[in-house]
């Protein structure tokens, strides 16, 4: 029993790595109404801030502090120098060009850092509890815990504020906004500000785990896309709830399916993902499109 | 005499260059250009006072630390010969050699373009190459133009266990089955019963290290309990640590080779309460990135093979092999690779295995030259730990087919291991 427990804690530390990201996406994508490929790059990028800051001694707090700050400049800046030039245009364009600007915020990373995995100092303590024969690391229930609050804060934010609701109404549809009186690229800024300021958080709760190198979240965004678009893309609590089972039903598959093993297991909750957007295209918790006419 | 082109920096050019040779090299390749039969005529590549070598190896990308190390210490070797007034040759010239090297990314897509380019600009033989799948994908090529391929920086069996249908390839460093069989044997010579669990990522690199540990502990009191793989782009090993863990093996043999997973497995297995003694491939045990941000001192025992000394290690300080090596390093080599890694001795060990076979090459052809890289056998390359030595005349293994094993000092260094 506290086998099978342990394989579930497991896949859900898993699964926090895979939310931090994916809460990113879905916070651009709620400010936006784009998926946004450099969501990956822009994380990496501020989190290279912090590594730089705490290799000359800088406490990981306040390394983070500064990298939520770089992170929300940076994503206003690419936002204002570059997406800007496609907004309003073929949001096919735009999703390219959030591809290029993966490439080169990756390129910039490994220009000043290299493309070596460096150690990342950890926010909490690398110590294990073990709570009835089940260990569990320190680390991952103080991720779990932050990206909790984050998920709530976010709910809250496009809930319940002004400023979320105009920016779900940008995204929704820019044209009508902006008649109706909507700074629509202040907005559209500060939404790309605010995801690149959540993936600096991702990026320093993960690193510890990863290691921090320019590569660091490509196969993590696989998982966190996978976790957006199943949890139903514009829902944050669907983002975490999907990249839990995610996690946890990668991990029991490896763990209780013999014919599948190790070598498989990863197929197993992307066929689930499959099989519940056949049935539920809107995702688990996304709101359905009705387009009247 | 060195061309250096550094594609970090130019890969955009690289890349156009690149295809250009490849439409070059197939709109006029000749009949002649491999020189099979050429018998009395000097290869390409060669003349009376020069030879063109080169090497594609990861100069930017993830591999870029190795693989800017397999090129530094073989350009150190080879330009403070050249600068010594050059290479005798057994045909009794000598020659200076000269060497352009390539960086491919470990793609094997550039690897392949980078080849053809080497070869349209006269490349006699191409040496020392880092990269599994980089490097299979060169052989077929090398094979039909008849090139030599040799001296590779892998440890995958492909390239030296069947040297009759791949005799223009041979490997250099120990295969990963040695180094699993070499643990294999430790475990079986202790002659008491233990358990053991393995971890191996799926493909033929985990699978090297599966077979030779099989083979080393067959008919030993030594049992596999339990057995787990992983994908290199997993996120973590966790789930594979904690089903290990379960089976309390005495020793764990982790064959992983992504830096942050290894050290995962190791703050994985202590985290949970497990603590066997552990084996750990040559190429993730570095102590300063790998055992101590894993926490590795906390193991009864932790295992790596080696095989070459570190020019770094105060105990070689005053190794004359050593001191060479530190000059024409800095000399040389430390412009093309910052930081070290083992690759950097090994492949200046290996600039020394091509002067020998330059020694014993009787003609200026690829064949003279495979023949005499083929026999030589019991040499002591520069920087090889005492009692390892060179062997090219096996038929079914790398160049250099022993390792030694040594163990964590739990600090930053390792110390010779007694017995089990």
């Amino acid at each position: 029993m506290s086998y099978f427990i342990q394989v579930v804690v497991d896949g859900l530390s898993n699964g926090a790595i895979y939310a931090a990201i994916a809460l990113a996406i879905v916070l651009v994508y709620r400010a936006t109404g784009l998926i946004n490929f450099a969501q990956g790059g822009m994380a990496v990028t501020a989190t290279f801030v912090a590594y730089a800051l705490t290799r000359v001694g800088v406490p990981v707090l306040l390394a983070l502090v500064v990298a939520v700050v770089f992170g929300f400049l940076l994503g206003a800046l690419l936002e204002r120098g570059v997406m800007r030039h496609f907004e309003g245009g073929d949001p096919d364009t735009a999703v390219v060009a959030t591809i290029a600007l993966l490439v080169v915020l990756s390129g910039l990373s490994a220009y000043f850092f290299g493309y070596e995995p460096h150690p990342f100092p950890s926010l909490f303590p690398n110590r294990t509890i073990e709570v009835l024969g089940v260990f569990v690391s320190l680390r991952s229930i103080g991720t779990i815990t932050v990206l909790l609050v984050v998920m709530i804060a976010l709910q809250l934010l496009f809930r319940s504020t002004k400023l979320g609701l105009a920016m779900r109404a940008v995204a929704d549809n820019p044209r009508s906004s902006a008649l109706s009186g909507l700074p629509v690229s202040r907005l559209l800024m500060i939404g790309w500000g605010l995801a690149a300021a959540l993936g600096a958080i991702a990026g320093v709760l993960v690193a510890p785990q990863l290691f921090i190198s320019p590569g660091m979240l490509d196969f993590v965004l696989v998982y966190a896309l996978a976790s957006a678009i199943l949890g139903g893309l514009d829902s944050p609590i669907g983002a975490v709830v999907a990249a839990a089972f995610i996690g946890v039903v990668e991990n029991l598959a490896g763990a209780y399916l013999d014919f599948i093993g190790d070598d498989l297991k990863i197929a197993v909750p992307f066929i689930a993902v499959i099989v519940i957007l056949v049935v539920r295209p809107q995702g688990l918790f996304g709101r359905k499109v009705t387009v009247r006419v | 005499m060195t061309k250096t082109r550094n594609a970090a920096r130019a890969s955009g050019v690289v890349a156009t260059v690149s295809i250009a040779a490849l439409l070059v090299a197939g709109c006029t390749r000749d009949s002649s250009a491999g020189g099979p039969g050429a018998d009395d005529s000097a290869s390409p590549g060669i003349t009376d006072d020069s030879i063109s070598i080169g090497i594609s190896s990861p100069l930017s990308g993830a591999t870029a630390g190795p693989g800017s190390c397999t090129i530094a210490g073989l350009d150190s070797y080879i330009e403070a010969k050249n600068a010594a007034g050059g290479f005798e040759f057994g045909d009794g010239k000598t020659r200076q050699v000269d060497f352009t090297y390539l960086d491919d990314v470990y793609d094997p897509a550039k690897a392949v373009s980078n080849f053809r380019q080497l070869l349209n600009d006269n490349m006699f033989a191409y040496v020392g190459a880092l990269g599994t799948p980089t490097n299979a994908a060169v052989m077929p090529i090398a094979e039909e133009e008849e090139v030599p391929q040799v001296l590779l920086t892998t440890g995958a069996r492909t390239f030296s266990s069947d040297q009759d249908a791949h005799p223009w390839t041979t490997g250099f460093v120990p295969t990963y089955a040695t180094e699993g069989r070499a643990f294999g044997e430790l475990l079986a010579n202790a002659n008491q019963p233990l358990t053991v669990a393995t971890l191996a990522q799926n493909d033929d690199f985990g699978q090297s290290y599966l077979d030779g540990l099989n083979e080393a502990i067959e008919g030993s009191q030594v049992k596999i309990v339990a057995s787990a793989t992983y994908e290199p782009t997993d996120t973590t090993l966790d789930a594979q640590v904690t089903e290990l863990a379960a089976s309390k093996a005495d020793v764990l043999m982790s064959a992983v080779s992504v830096t942050p997973l290894q050290v995962g497995v190791l703050t994985k297995a202590q985290s949970l309460g497990w603590l066997p003694r552990i084996f750990l491939p040559s190429n993730t045990s570095t102590p300063g990135t790998i055992l101590q941000p894993g926490g590795a001192a906390a193991y009864p025992a932790v295992y790596t093979p080696s095989f070459s000394k570190n020019p770094n290690s105060p105990a070689f300080a005053n190794d004359e092999d050593v001191k060479a090596y530190n000059d024409a390093f800095q000399k040389y080599g430390s412009k093309i690779a910052t930081t070290y890694t083992p690759h950097c001795a090994w492949s200046y060990a290996e600039g020394a295995v091509l002067d020998q076979a330059f020694q014993g090459m009787k003609e200026p052809t690829r064949e003279a030259f495979m023949t005499s890289l083929k026999s030589i056998s019991g040499f002591q390359a520069p920087l090889l730990l005492d009692g390892i030595t060179v062997d090219t005349t096996t038929k079914d293994d790398a160049a250099i087919s022993t390792v030694q094993l040594v163990q964590y000092d739990g600090q930053a260094a390792f110390k010779p291991v007694s017995a089990y």
